[in-house]
This record gives structure tokens, C-alpha cells and sequence, in this order.
């Protein structure tokens, strides 16, 4: 059935003034500049008119999705789709083209005083380096057609979209990593040439073909996989035994990725890696924490700095900044540090065992707060170094056969934050699936409840503080052994709000969540430097977006989505008019 | 049951993990290439080889984003002229450096311990960088860039860290130097202009947490009490942006408790201009003095104090240069003017004349080989470095010393300057004091 | 240590058990208690026994908590009253205060540039925060349309993940739009000097921020006791399902209640902007988790206790550091004041939990 022609004029116009909106702010907020001189491919293409588009092309791609009204799904014709695409595009280059008016008219000394990011480097990359009306209606055009060929590639089949999507995803992400990949390259022995241009550093239109193919070849072999482990799932299903494969082999050949990564990837990326693997040990203990016994701890920084600390000045051997300077190794220090935590949990967690929801929030915040404070003062100076900080933080070193390791080198320390995840991440999926796991998700679900079917809050929520702290202070612990000396600016509030937006991106009380959450989030800002400043904003963004339109996270924990999907009947209304996900949905396409 | 299987699992991954850790050490290290005295093959940390008409590497390493960017991007500017500057004028044309362009690679240290390890291992992980230029913050560059670059044998040569400890004999990394002068001669110098100068013998001070004002606040204490003064109190707050309050007037009021006749703040603004302003509002602190330094000592000080900036004192470096490098200097001048507007810290000739110490080193040792590529041994760079002798800069005739101070004549000229009359305020004003010292001077005495 | 294995399953006794174990948790908690009372008066007697301090001093430090209480106060009342309409903290109030001072500044400059600031202050304050509340106002209402509106009934976690997301969001956006340097506002000279009231002398600013704070908390009890929507607003916030079927626009009340909010926040900004002279984009966070803090002190909910936790809280930043730690010869004691705002707090709600002005629980289920 298609849909009536002012219900597809009204949707056109709405999502492009959404677009016109998006493409205004990023101009205004300075991301639009920050990215114009990391082309992407050849030299025409740089981030920043990727980014001038990519509102189109997104609004156009999705306002021409199929709808389901009053049960019957409404789809629109190549013909109308391509037109409602062209008018989302032309109205939100035509915002464009306005904002430039406008500037030109008042002056940009003026716009400038209340926009800093309005600079004539800003002018020049919106008019395309071009005359102000030439560049602008140059620009205005391609808007246009991006956004009626995205709309064309909104109403095409799945099968056909998916892999033109990914193949589009990894041109932009070869692109954007160009640095990461290129130094990759050179340090396997590969050419990089016929890939990267010399002179633009992008992608050379070779390497963008190429790079285009191979992300369709992998859609499409990831769609067929897909379609024969459904059709094995089916057959096992009739013939009701068990999977083929057993899945414990599964972790063979993962084992074997996960450990040739920092041979393969070099040491930049190896060091991004093991700031991940940091935030995978925050966010697992945070999920326990929040995820699994429903406590929301605003100031899981106080076990980060408690762990960072600890193992400094434990380990120090000759004066740090500190008193004391024990100088143990750091395998004795661990777990040290770890009892040190769990103390630290079970004070913080003590007194506020009665708080909920909200008012427990503020109040660890508080702690985070005080934490941070406690590692400044002079008051402690002469324990944690106060505003100096902690200096001379040995790294663990390991002799094999003559060979001398240590640990602070980007790679062996890959393979130390490797062993500290997978030991709190086994710890983590017992957990879950023990019986205190099940207290804790009695406990999240309805705290009288359980209370009244014998299960003792009291206990189980300083459990919760207890187990979360040690999994965090390992991070902290990890953090120190990396960095090697510690400033008290380091352990801010925003720590925590990167811990928390790990577990909700990834999907709370889901393991797997945190570590595509701590990839996404953590890894993804380490490879784009320009990103760096833009990360708190983008936090943010996610946090928000993720709670309105996928509250369980994008690799949800089955019972918590039930949780917040099903369990209540007044959700039901919150739940109308939010896009059902589809089930099948690639990564990939979530970032898109 | 499943136990003992998943031990074998973990214990054979673990064995892997060593052998894949012990392989992986092997990578990296310099190009090929060769001729000349050193051969690249053999020596270590190995040599940079740039092909025929490639570009010579530079990263930067400096604090260009927060509220800390006036004083990374400013050092970026005075890098930037430096590379304008290698055809030897100010045209806005990049010049070249032993006949290759020369390309910046810009990383932030975001003022923070993570931003140097961020951008020091990236910086690091590419054996094209033939050296970096920074970093801005001391807490930057100490134990974490310093020691991650110079680990790979490439040079971190900073314009603006000052903190004493980087350069301290058991601290300093031999691949660091810098251009910047030593916070313990700034702190001698303010102690000096306070006891001697204004004949104050009671004082008080205020850090902001961050390492810099710690350590000035400390040094300054040091030789004020040596001297014959005394500090009554020492107090501390957290900046705004991490997390404390803009009100100082409980603070101040407690200080005023003290009955000092000055206090001393080496921070960063806003707080230095919150500071100013508020201590205006506390008739208790009637007469007393304010002195910052190089920290509050930028444009948006004046912005944001006000009228109450008047009257503060602030210490700064002076660029002393000698009689053949005065021209270059008002030439700088007018070219940061002209390409890149008003100057936003003290330090962009630190950052000139840190980028062209290193440059002048690579002319000296760089091989050209037959086919037009260019070699530059790594360690025979560093030492071309330290032998910098009487190099005149635009800070300066500098001369490096072998634990990474690259200063005039192993001494800098700190200027005290009464507000409004300041150079970030009003271009070519002129200090009411200045003083200049050796670092001997100063730690001898300290 | 997390071995979840060996734990035990409950006994059926369970109930006895928790009986048994009741007064335990009150001991700890009354032993954390004195312990901490005790330290304070002995911090405090050790510094008035040590005389540093004048009695000008004191007074001053009050005076100035006071005064910065007031703010708090201003914004602490936005927080309340959401909190007591919507059950939720907007946690990015703070940045609508944010909003409404650099709204404000833009004002104020052109203001400024036509020499209005210093030749009739009155006139530019009232119009100073007529932009600020205009702000703010909007800032408020689109986060409670894009933000908050779509998950009216989620789980109770949720808008609050949301509202941290957007306090973060909007603090960058302004980052970005705005610069990350703080901007100086300009004030008018005649707000500069003290007035001497009642012998005291208290800094001009210091006065013009306590007297709008206390017309404003005197307006706003007025509104919501006497007036039509402010009838409304506590029944929504009484029960909102009632409220509906009684025939309230609940969705209208809600906008009412961040408009009123947000007109609180633009008028702090403004107050906050002409003591401090400054803007910047991360001016909104502290005084936003100070004012919440103070809310919750007070007893969230309740416009009375939002008043008197904001003064508290001015007035023990103030005077504690001082007050407490001078004596105990701790360095740098200003460090610190946080320690006591958050270790206010927990006691506060370890005792009373419906916090000083609040009844009992602070949430039924």
C-alpha cells in the first residue's frame, strides 16, 4: 500500500528539517572544521563534507523506510522516495545556504563573537573552496542528491542495502583510521601505496573500490553465515539435540585473534588496546554494580583512583612522591590492591545501603567527588603526592628464557590487561549465573520482593559494592602499571560517566555489551585524534539517544530487556512510536 | 568436570602470550640507508630516512583543545614559523629543511598524564617522526611523553614545560630538552623582586593542584624563607573546570587572617582573574600585593579580571635576544601578528626557538645519500643537540646543558610586570624588574 | 572474594535473622555519626582556641556563605521541583542555568557597548535577567520536549541515565558554540563596593543576590500555593494519574513546572554571572550537583527545604574549611570544603532520609 501523498509531503519536511537542524549544529559546534583536513578519499573528499552530508543522507535513508500504520506496511516507490530524498536534501542544504547568508550579511566578526566556531576557514569549507555563491549552490545541489540517492537506497531490499551500507562503512572507516591502518601496514611489510595516497593521505580511489568490495564480500558472506546457522538451528531444533559444533571450541579460534592482535596491529594500536582493556575491567565492575544488582554508582572513579594508588604505592621502590615506597611486586601488590577495594566498597556501600535510585546516585557521586579531592590535598600529600602526583610507578617485568619483558611496552601490556579481563569477565558470568546473581536480580527487579522472599538486601547490595570495587580498582591497578605515574587530574568525574556509558551503550548486565561498549567508545576515540576533543559531547549524544530509542543496549542482556520492555504495562505507552529494532541489525549499521 | 579442560586452555594461551609478547618486540625501529660516518644499520635506535622529496616528519605534542589551548596553539604557531622561517624569511611560505618540506603532525596533551601517553605513543609508534615539539604541560611530558619517545630514541623538546623535576639529574630522560625556563629560576626570581624589590618579608601562597603551581608555590617558599621571609600561609583549591567553586572569598578571607603583604597564585585563568577580582572585594586584604606568573599571564587574564587585574604583578620570560637576532624578533613578531592575530602566551619563541635548535642539529648530521634521500642518525641528532653552543635565538643565545635546559647562556631573563602594562596586554611593554640567573644560581641556593 | 559459588542460600529463619541484624546497621551508622560530630567540634575548638580568626572574619565567611547559598538556592529550587512533580533529578539543570548566562552575556555586551550597564544599572540588571530567564526558559522546556517527554514512564533509572547524557550534551554544545574560554561579563561599577546594613558590611553584590533570592522563593511559595497551575502542580505531584482523570493537562503542568525551573536557573546566572564576572561552558556543573546537593539536604521536593539546604550548604562551604580544619593544622583546608558538602549529605540521609525539611522515607514504592 502506499501512502497518501501529504502524509509523505509532511514526513519529507519534517525529517528535513531535522537534517537542516543537525547540519547547522555541527557547523556551529565546530566539528565540521575539526575534521576538513582528514580527506578520506583522494583529495575531494575530507571528513568534513562527508559530515555536511551525512544528515541528509541519513534522514533521507530513513524517512523513506518502510512504516507499519493500523497493521498494514506502507512503502514508497523508487520515483516518490527518490523525490522525498531530494526535497529532504534541498531543504537541508538550503539551511545551509542561509546560515551563510546570513553570516555574510551581519558580518563574521559579529557571528563570530557568539559562535566561535564561525571562522572564514569554516566559510571556505562550506562553499567548498569556492566563490560564496558558486560553492554555496554547488553545495546545496549535492545535498540534494545525496539525499534522493540514500532514499533510493533506503527503499531497496535488505539484501541488497546491507551490503552497500558496510561496503560504504568501511570506506569510511579505512578512511578515517588512515594513519592507524597505514602504520599497520608498513609494520606488517605491505605496500601501502596502491591504498593511501602520498600526497592527501586518504584513500586512493584503488583502495576505496578495493576497500568497498571487500566490505560487500563481507556482508554478504556474514548474510549467508547467518542464513545457515538458521537453517542449522532449525534442523537441530527438529532433530532436538545438540549444537554441532560445542561452543567452548568456538573460543579457539577467538583465543588465537585475540592473542596474535598485538603482533598484527602494532604498538600504537596495541596501546589503544589496552586503554580499552582498562575500561572493559571498569565497565565489568560497573555492570555488576549497575547492571546486575541495579544500583546506580555515579562515582565509580573512587575504586579507579582507589586501585591506581594502591598499586602505586605499593609497588614504588624508590621514592615516588611518597612516603612510603614498599617497593612489592606488583603480582604481591594485586591482591593487596584488591582487599584495599573491597574495603573501600563496603565504606562507601555501608552507609547508603537504604538509599535508592536517585538519592544513592548523588551520594556516590559524592564519594567520587571526595576520592578525587582526598588524592589532591596536601593534606595526603606526603602518602599520595598530592597535586604532584605519584612518579616512578615500576612496571612488572617478566624474564622467559633470556628475554626480558616489560610490562609497560604497549604489546606485553596488551596481553596483561587481556589476562586481568578475561579472569573478571569469567568472574562476572559466574556471578551472574549463580545464585547471587539471581538475589541481585531479584533484588534490581523489586527490592520488597525480595526482601520478603529471604533474600537479604543488606548483604547482597554490599556484595555488589564489594565485587564491583575489586573488578574496578584491576582497571586502576592496569592504569597505573600503563601510564606509570599518576596526577590527581586523572581521576574526575568523567571517568565514571565513560564507565557508565560503556555498560549502557553495550547494554546493562550484558558482558559481551561492555566490550563492544569499551571498543566503541574507548578504542574508537584513541584512532581519531580529531574525535578527542569531540568525546564528551559524543558521550552525551549516546547516552541519550541510546536511552530513547535502544534502552537495553546494542548487544542487550535478554532479562534486562525484558525488563524494560515487557514487565510493566505502563511501559507500553512509553514503548509506542519506538522503532522496533531489527533483530538482524550489524554493527556496522548501528554506528552508521 | 569442565574445569580442568578450560586450566589447559588458559595455561597454553598464556605460553602463547609470551612467545607472541617476545615476537612482537622485535618490530619497529628505523629505515635502512646508509653512507657517510654512521652506519645506519648498526647504531642505535638506527637512522630516519626521508626519500627523495618526502617530507621530514615533526609531531607536535601540545595542548591545543580545553581551556589550556591559548597556550598549546600559540606554541604551534611559533612552530609553524619556524618552518616559514627555514628559507629564512616570513612569507607564509613553508621553507625547507636540508631540502625536504618539513610536515607537522599535531597531537594534543591535553594538560593531562593521559593525553601524553595518547599522544606520546602515537607519536612514538611512527618511526617516520624525526622529533616532537612539546609538550606544553609539565604533568604531560614527566615519566609519560618524555620517557615513551625517548624509549624509541626520538627527541622531545618542549617550549613551555617548566617544572623542575624534568630536568632533574635523576629524573631527566636523555632525549628530553627544552627551551623553556626552569621553574626554579622563576620562582628565585619572584623571591628576589618580593623580599628584595619590594622588601616584603610576609607572604603567602595559592596553588591550583596542578604540578606547575605546586611546584612554583613550593620553589618559592624555598628561597623566600632562605632569603629571611616567611610564608604564612599556604593554600590550595581545585580549578573549575575540575570541579570546584569560582568563590574564593572564603579562601582569601582566611588567608587575610594570616596578615601577609602578598600573595602569590601561579595559576591559570580564570581562576587568576576570579582571584584578582575577588580579592578586591575583601577589606581585610586592603594593601595587600597579588603576584601571579607566566600561567595567569595571558590575554583572557585581562578579559576576565577586568579593572581588577591593575596593579597585579606578573613574572614572565623575557626574550633577550642578542644584538644580532633584535631584527628577527620584531619580525617574528610582526609575522605571528599578521598570519595567526594576537599572541595568547608567552611561549611562541620558546616554541620557534626549540623547533630550530633541533633543525640546526639536523643539518649537521643529516647524510644526503646518492639517490636524494636524506638519513638522520637518531642518537648523533640528540648530541648534535646538546652541544647547542651560543645559538642565537629569538629567547635568547642558547646554549643546551646536558640535562635538557636549552637556555640563554645557561640563564634566563624573568621580568616582573604591573598589570595593565604587559606584553600579552599591551604589546612592548616594559618590566619594572628583571632579573637574570643561572640555573646553578638558582639550585645552588636551593 | 567473588566466588558467588560457596555463598549460602538464605535460611527460611531469614526473617529472624533480619531482625537480629537490624540494630546493628543503626549502631554503625550512629557510631559514623558521633565519630564524625565529635571530630568537628574538636576541629572547631582547636581553631577558635588557636584565634587566628577575628570576629570580622567569622561574620565575612558567613556572609559570604550566605550570599552564595542564595544561588544555590535559586537553582536548587528547579531541581525540587521537577524532582517533586516528575520523580526524576534533571540532572542537566545545571546547564540550563549555563544557558541563561551566556544568554545573558550576549545581552549584557550590547548592552555594554552602548554604555547602558554603567548609566542605568537597574534597568540593564531587570533586562539582563529577563534574557537570562527567556533562555534558560527555552533550554528547559526543549530538553523536557526531546529529552524527557518520550520516557515519562520508564523504569525510574532511565531519564535519569537521559538526563546525565544531556547534561553533558548541552555542556559541550555550548563548549563548541561558545568557546572554551571563559568570557567576562561585564558588571556595572556601581555593584562593586559593600553597603554597611545593620553595622555590617556587606558586599553590594552580596546584598542584590540574597534580596532577589528571597523575593523570588517568596513568589514562587505564593504560586504554588494560591494560583490555579500552582494548585495543579501539586496534584501532579501528588498523584499524576489522579491528577489526569481529574481533568489536568499533566503534560501542560510539566511544562509549567520546567518553565518556572528554568526562569529560576536564568535568574541565578544572571545574579551568578554579575558576582563571579565570568561565563564559560562549565560554569553550570558544580553549582548544578552544590544546588542538588542542597536540595536533597533540605528535603527534596519541598521549596522550603530547597531554601534552607541551599544556605546551609553556602554557609558550611564557607565557614567549614575554616571553621574545622584550621585547627587541626590540616594544609590547605579550602581543598577540601567538598569533603564536607558530600559528608553533609550522607549523614543528613543516613539520619533523616526524607532529608531536614522532608518526612521520612525518601521513596515509597
Amino acid at each position: 500500500m502506499t501512502m497518501a501523498r501529504s502524509e509523505l509531503r509532511r514526513r519529507a519536511v519534517r525529517a528535513g528539517l531535522l537534517a537542516a537542524v543537525a547540519i547547522v549544529y555541527l557547523c556551529l559546534v565546530g566539528m565540521v572544521q575539526a575534521f576538513s583536513t582528514r580527506n578520506i578519499v583522494g583529495g575531494n573528499l575530507p571528513l568534513s563534507r562527508i559530515l555536511l552530508l551525512l544528515p541528509s543522507a541519513v534522514a533521507a535513508s530513513l524517512a523513506v523506510r518502510p512504516r507499519v500504520r493500523g497493521g498494514v506496511t506502507m512503502e514508497l516507490n523508487m520515483g516518490e522516495a527518490a523525490g522525498a530524498g531530494a526535497s529532504i536534501g534541498l531543504i537541508a542544504g538550503a539551511a545551509v545556504a542561509v546560515g551563510i547568508g546570513i553570516v555574510n550579511l551581519i558580518g563574521q566578526e559579529a557571528v563570530r563573537g557568539v559562535f566561535n566556531a564561525v571562522t572564514s576557514a569554516l566559510m571556505l569549507t562550506l562553499t567548498l573552496q569556492r566563490s560564496t555563491v558558486v560553492g554555496t549552490a554547488i553545495l546545496v545541489a549535492l545535498s540534494t542528491a545525496t539525499g534522493a540517492l540514500f532514499a533510493l537506497a533506503g527503499v531497496l531490499a535488505p539484501r541488497l542495502r546491507r551490503p552497500i551500507v558496510t561496503g560504504l562503512t568501511v570506506v569510511l572507516l579505512m578512511g578515517m583510521l588512515q594513519s592507524v591502518v597505514r602504520v599497520m601496514l608498513v609494520q606488517l611489510g605491505l605496500a601501502t601505496q596502491w591504498l593511501y595516497s602520498v600526497t592527501f593521505g586518504g584513500l586512493t580511489y584503488l583502495g576505496a573500490v578495493a576497500s568497498f568490495a571487500a566490505g560487500m564480500a563481507a556482508a554478504r558472506l556474514w548474510a549467508l553465515r547467518r542464513e545457515a546457522a538458521a537453517a542449522d538451528a532449525a534442523e537441530r531444533a527438529e532433530a532436538g539435540g545438540r549444537p554441532r559444533i560445542p561452543r567452548a571450541m568456538l573460543l579457539v579460534p577467538v583465543g588465537f585473534v585475540l592473542l596474535a592482535l598485538p603482533a598484527l596491529l602494532g604498538t600504537f594500536l596495541s596501546a589503544v588496546l589496552g586503554q580499552v582493556g582498562i575500561f572493559v575491567l571498569m565497565g565489568l565492575g560497573l555492570n555488576i554494580v549497575v547492571g546486575y544488582a541495579g544500583l546506580l554508582d555515579l562515582g565509580y572513579v573512587a575504586f579507579f583512583a582507589v586501585g591506581a594508588y594502591a598499586t602505586g604505592v605499593l609497588t614504588a621502590a624508590v621514592n615516588s612522591g611518597s612516603s612510603l615506597h614498599p617497593g612489592l611486586p606488583f603480582l604481591l601488590a594485586v591482591p593487596i590492591v584488591v582487599l584495599i577495594a573491597v574495603a573501600a566498597g563496603l565504606l562507601i556501600g555501608g552507609p547508603v545501603l537504604r538509599l535508592r535510585g536517585d538519592y544513592l546516585a548523588i551520594v556516590t557521586l559524592g564519594f567520587g567527588e571526595i576520592a578525587r579531592v582526598l588524592v589532591t590535598s596536601d593534606w595526603l600529600k606526603s602518602f599520595l603526592g598530592g597535586a604532584q602526583g605519584l612518579i616512578a610507578i615500576p612496571a612488572p617485568t617478566m624474564s622467559v628464557g633470556g628475554l626480558h619483558i616489560d610490562f609497560r611496552n604497549p604489546q606485553p601490556f596488551y596481553y596483561l590487561a587481556l589476562g586481568f579481563c578475561l579472569l573478571a569477565a569469567f568472574v562476572s558470568w559466574r556471578l551472574a549465573n549463580s545464585r547471587v546473581g539471581r538475589a541481585w536480580n531479584a533484588m534490581r527487579e523489586d527490592e520488597q520482593v525480595a526482601e520478603a522472599m529471604g533474600v537479604s538486601t543488606v548483604r547482597y547490595k554490599l556484595l555488589a559494592f564489594a565485587c564491583g570495587a575489586a573488578i574496578g580498582s584491576l582497571g586502576g591497578a592496569l592504569f597505573a602499571v600503563q601510564i606509570g605515574s599518576l596526577a590527581p587530574s586523572s581521576f574526575v568525574f568523567f571517568i565514571s560517566i565513560q564507565s557508565l556509558a560503556i555498560i549502557i551503550l553495550g547494554g546493562m548486565g550484558s558482558i559481551p555489551g561492555v566490550i563492544v561498549g569499551a571498543l566503541v567508545l574507548v578504542g574508537l576515540p584513541g584512532f581519531l585524534t580529531e574525535f578527542a576533543e569531540y568525546q564528551p559531547l559524543i558521550y552525551g549524544a549516546v547516552l541519550v539517544a541510546i536511552m530513547l530509542y535502544r534502552p537495553e543496549g546494542l548487544i542487550p542482556n535478554v532479562r534486562r530487556t525484558r525488563e524494560l520492555h515487557e514487565e510493566e504495562v505502563e511501559q507500553d505507552a512509553w514503548l509506542e512510536g519506538v522503532p522496533e529494532p531489527a533483530p538482524s541489525m550489524t554493527l556496522g549499521e548501528a554506528v552508521e | 568436570m569442565r574445569r580442568p579442560s578450560w586450566f589447559a586452555v588458559v595455561t597454553v594461551l598464556g605460553a602463547l602470550s609470551l612467545v607472541a609478547a617476545g615476537c612482537a618486540k622485535e618490530e619497529g625501529g628505523g629505515g635502512g640507508g646508509g653512507g657517510g660516518a654512521v652506519d645506519c644499520n648498526t647504531v642505535e635506535f638506527g637512522c630516519v630516512t626521508y626519500a627523495a622529496g618526502a617530507p621530514i616528519r615533526v609531531g607536535t605534542l601540545l595542548a591545543i583543545s580545553g581551556s589550556v589551548a591559548t597556550l598549546g596553539l600559540d606554541s604551534q604557531h611559533g612552530v609553524s614559523l619556524a618552518i616559514d622561517y627555514l628559507d629564512g624569511k616570513f612569507d607564509g611560505k613553508p621553507g625547507q629543511l636540508v631540502g625536504h618540506p618539513v610536515q607537522l603532525d599535531n597531537e594534543d596533551d591535553l594538560c593531562s598524564k593521559q593525553g601524553g601517553q595518547t599522544g606520546g605513543t602515537k607519536l612514538a609508534s611512527d618511526p617516520t617522526i624525526l622529533f616532537v615539539v612539546g609538550t606544553s604541560c609539565s604533568s604531560s611530558a614527566l615519566g609519560v611523553a618524555d620517557k615513551l619517545l625517548g624509549d624509541k630514541g626520538i627527541i622531545l623538546i618542549s617550549p613551555s614545560n617548566t617544572a623542575a623535576g624534568l630536568t632533574a639529574p635523576d629524573q631527566h630522560n636523555p632525549f628530553y630538552m627544552r627551551t623553556a625556563q626552569n621553574d626554579a629560576i622563576q620562582a628565585k626570581v619572584v623571591s628576589d623582586f618580593v623580599y628584595t624589590k619590594l622588601g616584603f618579608t610576609k607572604a603567602a601562597t595559592i596553588h591550583d593542584e596542578s604540578p606547575y603551581a605546586a611546584g612554583l608555590t613550593g620553589g618559592f617558599k624555598t628561597f623566600f624563607e632562605q632569603a629571611g621571609g616567611t610564608v604564612t600561609d599556604e593554600e590550595a583549591f581545585t580549578t573549575i573546570a575540575g570541579g570546584g567553586s569560582s568563590d574564593f572569598k572564603p579562601l582569601l578571607t582566611s588567608i587575610a587572617q594570616t596578615k601577609p603583604q602578598l600573595i602569590y597564585f601561579p595559576d591559570f585563568n580564570p581562576e587568576c582573574a576570579l582571584i584578582a577580582k575577588q580579592a578586591a572585594d575583601i577589606p581585610q586584604l586592603k594593601g595587600v600585593k597579588l603576584m601571579g606568573s607566566d600561567g595567569c599571564n595571558a590575554s583572557t587574564f585581562f578579559d576576565q579580571a577586568g579593572a581588577a587585574a591593575n596593579g597585579v604583578y606578573l613574572s614572565s620570560p623575557i626574550p633577550s635576544p642578542g644584538a644580532s637576532t633584535s631584527g628577527l624578533l620584531d619580525q617574528f613578531n610582526a609575522a605571528y601578528k599578521d598570519q595567526f592575530g594576537k599572541q595568547t602566551a608567552p611561549f611562541n619563541a620558546n616554541a620557534f626557538d626549540a623547533f630550530n635548535v633541533v633543525a640546526a642539529a639536523v643539518k649537521k648530521v643529516a647524510i644526503e645519500n646518492s639517490d636524494g634521500s636524506v638519513s638522520i642518525p637518531r642518537v648523533a641528532l640528540k648530541d648534535a643537540v646538546f652541544q647547542t653552543k651560543d645559538y642565537a635565538g629569538l629567547t635568547g643565545t642558547l646554549t643546551c646543558i646536558s640535562t635538557g635546559d636549552c637556555q640563554a647562556p645557561l640563564a634566563v631573563n624573568i621580568g616582573v610586570y604591573l598589570s595593565p602594562d604587559v606584553p600579552t596586554n599591551k604589546p612592548g611593554s616594559e618590566p619594572i624588574f628583571n632579573e637574570t640567573i643561572t640555573l646553578e644560581d638558582a639550585l645552588g641556593s636551593g | 572474594m567473588a566466588d558467588g559459588t560457596t555463598e549460602v542460600a538464605p535460611k527460611p529463619t531469614a526473617t529472624v535473622g533480619r531482625l537480629a541484624r537490624f540494630p546493628l546497621r543503626k549502631t554503625i551508622q550512629l557510631v559514623i555519626g558521633i565519630a564524625v560530630v565529635a571530630g568537628a567540634a574538636w576541629g572547631a575548638y582547636r581553631t577558635i582556641s588557636l584565634g587566628t580568626f577575628t570576629g570580622a572574619a567569622w561574620r565575612d565567611l558567613v556572609v559570604f556563605g550566605v550570599a552564595q547559598g542564595a544561588i544555590y538556592m535559586l537553582i536548587a529550587l528547579g531541581y525540587s521541583m521537577v524532582y517533586g512533580v516528575l520523580r526524576m533529578i534533571n540532572f542537566a539543570h545545571g546547564e540550563v542555568f549555563m544557558f541563561g548566562a551566556f544568554g545573558s552575556y550576549f545581552v549584557a555586551r550590547v548592552l555594554n557597548d552602548h554604555g547602558l550597564i554603567n548609566s542605568s544599572p537597574v534597568l540593564s540588571i531587570a533586562i539582563l535577567m529577563i534574557a537570562g530567564m527567556v533562555c534558560s526558559v527555552a533550554v528547559a522546556v526543549l530538553l523536557e520536549r526531546v529529552a524527557y517527554r518520550p520516557l515519562r514512564n520508564a523504569p525510574r533509572l532511565v531519564p535519569l541515565i537521559t538526563a546525565i547524557g544531556a547534561s553533558l550534551f548541552l555542556q559541550n554544545t555550548a563548549r563548541g558554540f561558545f568557546g572554551d574560554q571563559d568570557r567576562g561579563y561585564p558588571t556595572p561599577d556601581s555593584l562593586g563596593g559593600s553597603w554597611t546594613i545593620l553595622g555590617i558590611p556587606i558586599l553590594r553584590s552580596s546584598v542584590i543576590v540574597i534580596v532577589v533570592a528571597v523575593t523570588m522563593v517568596a513568589a514562587l511559595t505564593w504560586f504554588v500555593a494560591r494560583t490555579k497551575t500552582g494548585k495543579s502542580m501539586r496534584a501532579v505531584a501528588e498523584d499524576k494519574d489522579i491528577a489526569s482523570l481529574m481533568g489536568i493537562n499533566v503534560d501542560r503542568v510539566v511544562v509549567m513546572t520546567f518553565v518556572i525551573g528554568g526562569m529560576l536557573a536564568g535568574v541565578a546566572a544572571v545574579l551568578f554571572a554579575l558576582v563571579f564576572g565570568l561565563v564559560g561552558p562549565f560554569m553550570g556543573f558544580v553549582p548544578g550537583i552544590k544546588a542538588f546537593t542542597a536540595a536533597v539536604l533540605g528535603g527534596i521536593g519541598s521549596i522550603a527545604g530547597a531554601a534552607i539546604g541551599g544556605l546551609i550548604l553556602g554557609v558550611l562551604e564557607s565557614v567549614g574549611p575554616a571553621l574545622f580544619l584550621t585547627g587541626l593544622k590540616i594544609p590547605g583546608p579550602n581543598q577540601l570544603k567538598d569533603v564536607f558538602t558530600f559528608t553533609i549529605l550522607v549523614l543528613v540521609l543516613i539520619f533523616r532520609p526524607g532529608g531536614i525539611m522532608g518526612t521520612g522515607e525518601p521513596e515509597k514504592v
